[in-house]
């Protein structure tokens, strides 16, 4: 009981904010980054960080338990994205991407800048919010596909197919945006 | 096998996602088929747009601002307890003093209990007239050879309102 008393997450649970504060600050890129990534609004994220670290301070004896606080972050924003992101508009059509070519003077210097980083950010919202959801977590937060399927509480199969589709449909949109820029 | 059987094997392939014999496969394909090599190439550059797309790092100030939120919403909670605190202390002190001051059990069973009116007295027994068994034999009673005699009784209390009627058979068979 001495030594559990001594871990900061114990004494996070034990309702010690400085100590809940450093654990904040152990996952918040995690957390921030994934929502940032699966919802592509930067406030949006910020909302489901500070819902994700509430959740996490009313389970923190539950989570410790578990011992991986890592897998159930993932768990838990990924469900809050899916809660956000269903009020949203849940996909974005080729056609909705502005074309920068009219309305920026030098399109090279407009394709290496801030519209190519919106229009490849944007990429990721033209898939379903399983696809994106497996894509993000296999090949932006680099989880293995077993993490994957874990996380998703799906087969390893299934996310398998959700990763090739997303992307194929990742290379399509790419490419549909640059060649019709050209 | 056509191209578009190997697209999903092309797709996992370029994300290192395949086993190694499934990987030997898609690269002997690869080797000999244009379409897919065109397919792999663009696969591969567009896994590291949007990686490089997503790898902008973001701002402190933005963990800053949700971790301030997220404290000052468990401090706001913690304030908000503490506020009510003493309706909750105040609570607890009445149900307290409700149990001090509520009635033993003892004393409930020390109550006195209501009383079932006394039996009233037999005063006088008088036989009545047997009652012929034509009146009220039963059939078994019918089939049997030797009927039974049945014999009233009338039983006077000293309570005026009271009296029992009692028929009985003369074999002990009471009514």
């Amino acid at each position: 009981m001495a030594e559990a008393a001594e871990s900061p997450d114990a004494r996070a649970r034990a309702g010690d904010l400085a100590e809940f504060e450093a654990l904040m600050r152990q996952y918040e890129r995690l957390v921030l980054v994934t929502a940032l990534r699966l919802l592509g609004n930067l406030e949006d994220a910020k909302d489901v960080s500070q819902e994700v670290f509430l959740r996490l301070y009313r389970n923190l004896e539950k989570v410790e338990a578990a011992s991986n606080y890592q897998a159930w972050l993932y768990r838990v924003t990924v469900n809050i994205c899916y809660d956000i992101g269903r009020k949203r508009k849940p996909s974005v059509a080729m056609e909705d991407v502005p074309d920068p070519v009219s309305a920026a003077p030098d399109p090279q210097q407009s394709l290496a800048g801030s519209e190519r980083q919106r229009v490849l950010q944007l990429s990721l919202r033209a898939l379903s919010e399983k696809e994106r959801a497996a894509v993000v977590l296999r090949d932006l937060e680099g989880l293995s596909t077993e993490e994957v399927a874990r996380t998703l509480g799906s087969s390893e199969a299934t996310v398998r197919s959700q990763i090739s589709k997303a992307r194929v449909k990742m290379r399509d949109f790419v490419e549909r945006y640059f060649r019709r820029r050209v | 096998m056509t191209c578009g059987e190997w697209e999903e094997r092309v797709a996992l392939y370029a994300g290192d996602d395949l086993a190694p014999d499934d990987a030997q496969a898609v690269e002997q394909h690869v080797a000999e088929c244009a379409g897919c090599q065109v397919l792999l190439s663009g696969l591969r550059e567009s896994l590291a747009l949007v990686r490089e797309a997503h790898g902008e790092p973001i701002e402190s100030g933005h963990f800053a601002a949700v971790r301030a939120r997220v404290l000052a919403e468990i401090e706001g909670g913690r304030a908000r307890w503490w506020r009510f605190a003493w309706i909750y202390t105040m609570a607890a002190a009445a149900v307290v003093l409700v149990a001090v001051l509520w009635p033993r059990g003892e004393e409930h069973l020390a109550l006195p209990m209501p009383l079932a009116p006394p039996a009233p007295a037999i005063a006088r027994v008088e036989e009545l007239k047997p009652i012929a068994p034509a009146h009220r034999a039963s059939a078994a009673r019918v089939a049997s050879t030797e009927p039974a005699e049945t014999v009233l009784m009338k039983i006077e209390t000293d309570n005026p309102d009271v009296v029992i009627y009692w028929i009985a058979e003369s074999k002990g068979e009471t009514k």
